[in-house]
């Protein structure tokens, strides 16, 4: 009983020192959160992926005025932070709202017109060479 | 590639994405966060970032969240029955899909019950017979309860995921063509609704909602991509000229009469969708 005591210990320090992809998906789904009791409406799907630090992604979207947005972005490493922010196509940052908090970020965004928008995710630090990170947004 | 490896994740973990949205309620609010000082202009053409291969194509949601705003259409009016009796290869039922969950969205907002059901009905066999029936049946099942219960926004809600959960089961049977073409299928049919809608009410505001350029390109670059079996299909061949006629109409200031024409090409590609073409 002991062993297996051991084992899972080990695995379960093993799956927090490495982290995933999943934890990553929690953590943006965590961001989330207190939006849904604001009325907006998380979308049921998630991007994200694995990026070194101070590298960027920028996720291509189209937005819709009249609209309201929530990009809320997380990571799996608890020292890594993390960025996220929202530019029009033009190159302006258009955010009306956003904060970052370690492994967690969010940007809002009320669609000034209909067109593509560049949500950019960054990694501005981390104790890893990659880290995974994960995005969701929601909108009212 | 991680980025496809998560890409399902919680959507088929619906239960554990509950879990974690009511974790996060209240646990991040109202802690101290800092604001980075991100530049207030970047330059696009030295671009930082490295794109994300895929553009976000919007949920239908995004869209009728945005006219509900915008007043009082005539939704009863702008109301099909779908027919999804003539059905053809594999390519149409994937149009059909996506034209018929658009079809929903209509029906939510005309708050025809008994129409919302059937469109629910429609749905689960359309992706019995695209091979993905397990996927949405309780998705289906959620829209009829939803329905009877007048639950309106939950429906959109469930329609929404149909959509998703359909596409995402489609590229883990590697069929993303297939998957590609749901969108596309519910993009003409939401297009087509909102162009009659604006057209029976021009306003510059109401037009801005067709400026969907990159989105239109994504669309034409998937069909481009096409393995040809797939873009010899009459009806696929069909689409993709439809969107060829339409992309000069939406990469300028959007008229009235770009709007009557963006109105008339959907609506021929949306009927060709639905008569096995």
């Amino acid at each position: 009983m002991k062993r297996f005591f051991l084992i899972a210990t080990l695995l379960l320090c093993a799956s927090r020192a490495f982290g995933t992809v999943d934890d990553a998906i929690a953590r943006a789904m965590e961001a989330i959160g207190p939006y849904v009791k604001q009325g907006y409406i998380v979308r049921d799907d998630e991007w994200g992926g694995d990026l070194g630090v101070k590298e960027q992604k920028a996720i291509p979207h189209t937005l819709f005025r009249g609209n309201d947005y929530w990009f809320c972005t997380g990571t799996d490493v608890d020292s890594a932070k993390i960025a996220i922010h929202v530019y029009d196509s033009r190159g302006k940052l258009v955010e009306n709202d956003s904060w970052q908090k370690g492994h967690f970020a969010a940007a809002r965004v009320s669609a000034p017109a209909t067109g593509t928008y560049y949500i950019i995710v960054e990694v501005t630090s981390s104790p890893q060479e990659r880290t995974h990170w994960a995005m969701v947004y929601a909108y009212k | 590639m991680i980025s496809t490896c998560i890409y399902n994740f919680v959507s088929t973990v619906p239960a554990l994405r509950v879990v974690l949205l009511a974790a996060g309620l209240g646990a991040l609010a109202g802690q101290p966060a800092s604001a980075d000082t991100p530049p207030r202009q970047i330059d696009l053409s030295r671009f930082p970032a490295t794109r994300l291969e895929d553009v976000v194509v919007p949920l239908p949601s995004e869209v009728f969240n945005v006219l509900d705003k915008l007043g009082t259409p005539d939704w009863k009016g702008e109301l099909r029955v779908p027919t999804i009796a003539n059905r053809g290869p594999r390519p149409q039922i994937a149009l059909l899909l996506g034209s018929v969950v658009a079809e929903g969205f209509v029906a939510v907002e005309a708050k025809d019950r008994e129409q919302v059901k059937q469109i629910g009905r429609d749905v689960l066999e359309l992706a019995r017979a695209i091979g993905v029936e397990k996927t949405v049946l309780s998705r289906t099942n959620a829209i009829l309860t939803k329905a009877d219960a007048s639950d309106w926004r939950g429906v959109r809600q469930e329609l929404d995921g149909a959509l998703t959960d359909v596409k995402n089961a489609m590229i883990e049977l590697q069929d993303a063509q297939l998957a590609h073409l749901v969108s596309l299928g519910g993009w003409l049919r939401g297009t087509e609704v909102l162009t009659s809608i604006v057209e029976k009410s021009y306003s510059p505001d109401a037009a801005d909602l067709l400026n969907q350029p990159d989105l239109l390109r994504y669309f034409q670059e998937r069909l481009a991509g096409m393995p040809s079996r797939l873009r010899h299909n009459q009806l696929v061949s069909q689409v993709e000229k439809g969107l060829a006629e339409i992309s000069p109409l939406i990469n300028q200031k959007i008229t009235p009469a770009s709007v009557k024409r963006i109105n008339e090409i959907t609506g021929q590609v949306v009927r060709a969708i639905s008569s096995n073409a």
